[in-house]
Order: C-alpha cells, then sequence, then structure tokens
C-alpha cells in the first residue's frame, strides 16, 4: 500500500507540473525587456514610492494621537484602516522588490555554464524564506495594526531606504548608456 | 470492439504522424523523437502481424514485454531530445537539470534498495513492478525538467511543449496503471487492457497537432552580454539578500 502510494504521489506531481506547463504564458523571464523593467521598477520604488522620509510620514505616530485626540471614533476607526492598508501596501512593495531580484538572478544565471546547483538551491531556500519573512510581517501588521510596534516605524523606514539601496547595486551592471540602449525597444514593445 | 478500434486508431496515428514528419522536415531535427516512433510502429506491426497470424502462439506472449522494454528505452530518447531542444541554449540551467535528473536516478536507485529492507512484501521482482520502476525514473526526470524550466522562466516553444505533455501523459498513465496492476493484481488487467493504448492514443493525438509544421524554440535574448562571472553573480546576489534579511528581522525585532 505504501508504494502504491508512494506512485500515486508522484503521477501527481507529473500531473500538476503537466497541467501547469499547458497553461503556461510563454514569455521569456530574464530578457532584457525583463531586466530594463526591473530597473525601471526599482528608480519608481526609489523616487515615487519609498522614499525614507514618505514611509516615516506614512507611518507618524503623531498623525494617529492627533486624530486620536480630535476625531470621533468613525474618524479614528476609517484613519487606522487607511493606515493599515498604507503599511501592507509597503510590505507588498518590499516583497515585489525581493521577487524582481530573484527573477533577475535567474534570468542571469540559467547562462552561465558554470552555475552551482547547490548554491542555486540555497539561494531559492533563502529567496522563499525572505518572501515568508515579508508574508509574516504583512500578517502582523494586520492583526496588530501598524502602530502595535512604536520602534518599528523607524527600523522599516531605515530598512526601506537601505533595500532600496542595496537592490540598485545588483543592478548596478546594467549602466546608464546600456540602459538608454534598452530602454528604446523596451518602451517600443509596450506600445 | 474498443480491443481493435484504439489500437488501429493508434497505428493509423502514427503513420500518419511520421509522414507529417517527413513531409515538415521535422524527422531531421528531431532524430531521438522519430527514432523512438519509428522503433513503436515497427513493434506495433510486428506484433499485430505476430497476433493475427497466430492469436493462440506463446510467442506473442514471450515478446511482448522484451519489446515493451525496447520502447522503453528509447523513450528515454524522447527525453534527452526535450532536454537538449529546450535547454541548449541555456547552459547553467542545462547543468541543473541534468543535475536534478542525476538526483532523480538516485533517489529511485536508493528507493529500490532501502524499500524492501522497510517493506517485507515490497519487492521490484515481477517485469511489471520493475517496468513502473523505470517509468518512476522517466516521470521523476521529467518533474525536475520543468521545474527548473519553471524556475528559470525559460521559453518552450510549440513543438517542445506538445512532446512534453504527450509523452508526460503517456508516462502519467503508464505509472499509474502499473502501479495500481501491480497492487490489485490480475482484475485489473480489463481496465488497464484499454487504459494503456488510450491514453497512448490521446499522446499521438497531441503529438500530431503540436508537430504538423517546424515551431522553433524561442531564442533567448543576448542583447545583454554579463561580464563578470557566476560565483560573482552568486556573492552579489547572497550580499543583497543578506542585507534585505537584516533590514526586515531588525524591522520585526523593531
Amino acid at each position: 500500500m505504501i508504494s502504491l502510494i508512494f506512485f500515486l504521489c508522484i503521477g501527481a506531481l507529473l500531473f500538476s507540473s503537466l497541467f501547469l506547463l499547458a497553461r503556461r504564458n510563454p514569455r521569456s523571464e530574464g530578457s532584457s525587456t525583463a531586466l530594463v523593467e526591473a530597473q525601471q521598477a526599482l528608480t519608481a520604488l526609489q523616487t515615487g514610492l519609498l522614499p525614507v522620509a514618505l514611509v516615516r510620514r506614512v507611518f507618524a505616530r503623531e498623525d494617529w494621537e492627533y486624530v486620536r485626540s480630535e476625531a470621533p471614533r468613525s474618524v479614528r476607526e476609517l484613519f487606522m484602516d487607511e493606515r493599515k492598508s498604507l503599511a501592507i501596501l509597503w510590505l507588498t512593495q518590499v516583497r515585489a522588490q525581493i521577487r524582481s531580484l530573484a527573477r533577475f538572478h535567474r534570468g542571469a544565471a540559467r547562462h552561465y555554464a558554470k552555475l552551482n546547483p547547490r548554491l542555486e538551491l540555497q539561494l531559492a531556500i533563502s529567496f522563499a524564506a525572505l518572501t515568508g519573512a515579508c508574508r509574516a510581517l504583512q500578517l502582523f501588521v494586520y492583526v496588530a495594526g501598524p502602530y502595535a510596534a512604536p520602534q518599528m516605524v523607524g527600523a522599516v523606514a531605515e530598512a526601506a531606504g537601505r533595500i532600496c539601496k542595496t537592490s540598485e547595486q545588483s543592478l548596478a551592471f546594467l549602466n546608464a548608456a546600456r540602459l538608454s540602449a534598452l530602454a528604446i525597444p523596451a518602451t517600443t514593445a509596450r506600445l | 470492439m474498443s480491443r481493435w478500434l484504439i489500437p488501429a486508431a493508434g497505428e493509423a496515428l502514427q503513420l500518419l504522424l511520421l509522414v507529417r514528419g517527413a513531409r515538415a522536415h521535422l524527422i531531421g531535427r528531431y532524430r531521438f523523437f522519430y527514432f523512438y516512433l519509428g522503433s513503436v510502429v515497427l513493434i506495433s506491426i510486428i506484433m499485430t502481424a505476430v497476433f493475427a497470424m497466430a492469436p493462440g502462439s506463446p510467442l506473442y506472449q514471450r515478446w511482448y514485454w522484451p519489446l515493451q522494454f525496447l520502447t522503453l528505452v528509447t523513450g528515454y530518447g524522447v527525453l534527452l531530445e526535450i532536454m537538449n531542444h529546450v535547454l541548449r541554449p541555456y547552459q547553467g540551467a542545462e547543468r541543473f537539470a541534468k543535475f536534478s535528473g542525476v538526483a532523480a536516478f538516485g533517489a529511485i536507485f536508493c528507493f529500490a534498495l532501502i524499500a524492501p529492507r522497510i517493506m517485507p512484501h515490497w519487492s521490484p521482482g515481477t517485469v511489471i513492478e520493475f517496468e513502473r520502476d523505470l517509468r518512476c525514473v522517466q516521470a521523476l526526470f521529467i518533474c525536475g525538467l520543468l521545474g527548473v524550466v519553471f524556475y528559470y522562466g525559460i521559453p518552450i516553444g510549440k513543438n517542445m511543449k506538445g512532446m512534453v505533455v504527450g509523452y508526460g501523459l503517456y508516462i502519467l498513465t503508464s505509472l499509474m496503471s502499473l502501479a495500481v496492476r501491480a497492487y490489485a493484481g490480475t482484475g485489473f488487467d480489463r481496465v488497464w487492457d484499454i487504459a494503456q493504448p488510450l491514453s497512448f492514443d490521446v499522446s499521438l493525438l497531441i503529438w500530431l497537432v503540436a508537430l504538423w509544421s517546424y515551431c522553433p524554440n524561442p531564442v533567448p535574448d543576448h542583447t545583454i552580454h554579463l561580464e563578470e562571472d557566476y560565483e560573482a553573480l552568486v556573492a552579489r546576489t547572497k550580499s543583497v539578500m543578506g542585507a534585505i534579511r537584516a533590514h526586515i528581522g531588525k524591522a520585526a525585532r523593531a
């Protein structure tokens, strides 16, 4: 019976793999367009979505204290819901950035003849652990709210800046000249 | 009626696939696949002739399993064909897939060694169980290959997609029916007699649609030429991840 279950499990694994393949979008990852998109997403996060001052503003406790002292209960609830949504959205962006980095690494690594499977497995586990940590933080904010841990605000704001900086380093090899050469076909492709 | 109709449909589809392969100049491009198909056609013609000329002859019974194993071995050529075409432009991913293939084979080998010790009733003694184990290796190899394809986001063209899905479905049905047959005994033979050729007909139909004309695998974009080696890439990715992990940990602890 155990051997039958073992083979049925392998059959189920094969079936799900084939099903995913049949439904798969044929888009190639790691192409120059994808890399440029990763770089553009990072720039957008750095300049528009995640500057340290903006994150501090979103998590500012004095806003909550002002609303709590001045506004009625319904407004306080609305304010808290909005801030919670913002915090969760911010964590979603961090996750997206990690995924973008993972996609970039895979897109580049697949061409290397000297690829080390053991290292690749380690990296895959690390990426999964990181995205899992982001998920856990999202859950924490969802359950306890954005002001549950007062010191979290400062650390989160600092983390935002550093994450952007480190991610920028990961894409640094795409220098400005090469990016501008690639940006034209990327834009045309979207049109 | 189904005892004749399903194999007859299969033979017609095989011949059509070979004719179409010749007309679309696919035989030269997918040599291993068409060698497999040719061997299946030849074997089914011989077996049908033996069965038609001497229905009660023990010759059919005697040759059934050796020829079945021959098609199973040539079937590994299909897997080689798929790996060559899909992963050839991606040397890193190909290396990873070979590693996965060896790991899958090692896992089955270890299972075959350990299973009789921990499960006294289990033994790969019969022909059916031996074929089931070989099909299991093929199934794990396809799973590993597809895992690599999904993980590295490698695009697959219509020809290769059809080849993988068709062969994968056939292996899936074979593995399932062999596993149930080994467990349930001869009572399962009536279902098996229909399920096995029917699944092969479905695979042939998928191959016929996918291999109607030549559709090359998408070529990777080489616009960007990375100027660094793999170790540098891994080291940089690791350091970036370490920094992100530290910041997230710090944020969570605060």
